[in-house]
């Protein structure tokens, strides 16, 4: 799968590089806004299909909600910190943050908003996705369980999740996951507030 | 973006309750993964070329991609912060 998503955003760039097709300009944020849309709808049934995290929430408790509070949180203020040391506004490096390792949709979004913040928020969240496959296993054994799901962010509701139940137990692994459904779902809510600031 | 907000925040809404309301034999959700892969695809192939066409962009390329990498690091500790600091009121006090 990451290798078809490179290989669509690879091709879309060196045609675009080739041919510039300006007549795509008056119609891409259109059919950009449409895709996501659509795409949002997917993400929302996915969530809707797994209904049984809501009943999981009630059993550990609302305190669960600190995770992916503590995860949005650190991730955006991160970001930020990130983000002032390369000399890019806060909301625009807070907003990149925002993605939690989302990397398609986040890159999508920006997209409306600049071409280059679209392309920061591709890499640094696919970075965030490969790095999380490679510390999870170390941050289980060096910091504990709970502490693997900081990294994957929204990725642990799909491809991190793998890992962090091979790294770590069945507890984690449910927490891990509603985590990542929360996550996702504020992906794209919290991206475009965080660039309104 | 504050209309995008509300469009993407109702798209999502839509999509839960129509996965808490419909039956697994429903067209969509049997087909939603291929749905999903077809529109990624489309949708980050139209951001390639916007991408492609923005001669700033692929000039600074690897200015960009260093910048991103740190942002994306720093998002990552900045998480793990947060957790470390949230973790004893969820699992009180667990070693793991």
């Amino acid at each position: 799968m990451t290798l078809m998503i490179l290989s669509s955003i690879a091709a879309g760039i060196i045609i675009g590089m080739l041919t510039h097709p300006f007549w795509i300009q008056n119609f891409a944020t259109l059919f950009i806004d449409i895709g996501t849309i659509l795409l949002l709808i997917m993400v929302g049934i996915s969530i809707g299909l797994n209904s049984s995290v809501f009943e999981q929430i009630k059993s550990i408790g609302l305190k669960l909600l600190l995770m992916p509070l503590a995860v949005v949180v650190g991730s955006i203020g991160g970001a930020a910190i990130g983000g002032y040391l390369v000399g890019l506004p806060f909301n625009e490096a807070g907003a990149v943050g925002a993605g939690q390792g989302f990397y398609t949709i986040t890159s999508i979004i920006l997209a409306t908003h600049s071409n280059q913040l679209s392309t920061i928020g591709f890499i640094a969240n696919l970075t965030r996705e490969l790095a999380s496959f490679i510390f999870i296993p170390v941050i289980a054994k060096k910091l504990g369980y709970l502490e693997t799901i900081a990294p994957a962010g929204s990725t642990s509701i799909a491809s991190a999740l793998p890992i962090i139940s091979r790294s770590t137990d069945a507890e984690t692994v449910v927490i891990a996951f509603i985590t990542g459904v929360i996550c996702t779902a504020l992906v794209p809510v919290l991206i475009p507030l965080i660039l309104n600031l | 973006m504050g209309v995008r907000f509300v469009m993407y925040l109702a798209a999502i809404a839509t999509g839960v309750l129509f996965g808490l309301k419909s039956s697994q034999n429903n067209f969509i959700i049997k087909n939603r993964n291929i749905i999903q892969i077809v529109v990624l695809l489309s949708l980050l192939f139209i951001m390639g070329i916007k991408i492609g066409m923005d001669d700033a962009v692929i000039q600074s390329f690897v200015a960009i991609g260093y910048k991103a990498v740190l942002i994306g690091v720093f998002a990552i500790l900045g998480s793990l912060l947060a957790v470390i600091s949230i973790k004893r009121f969820i699992r009180g006090g667990d070693v793991k």
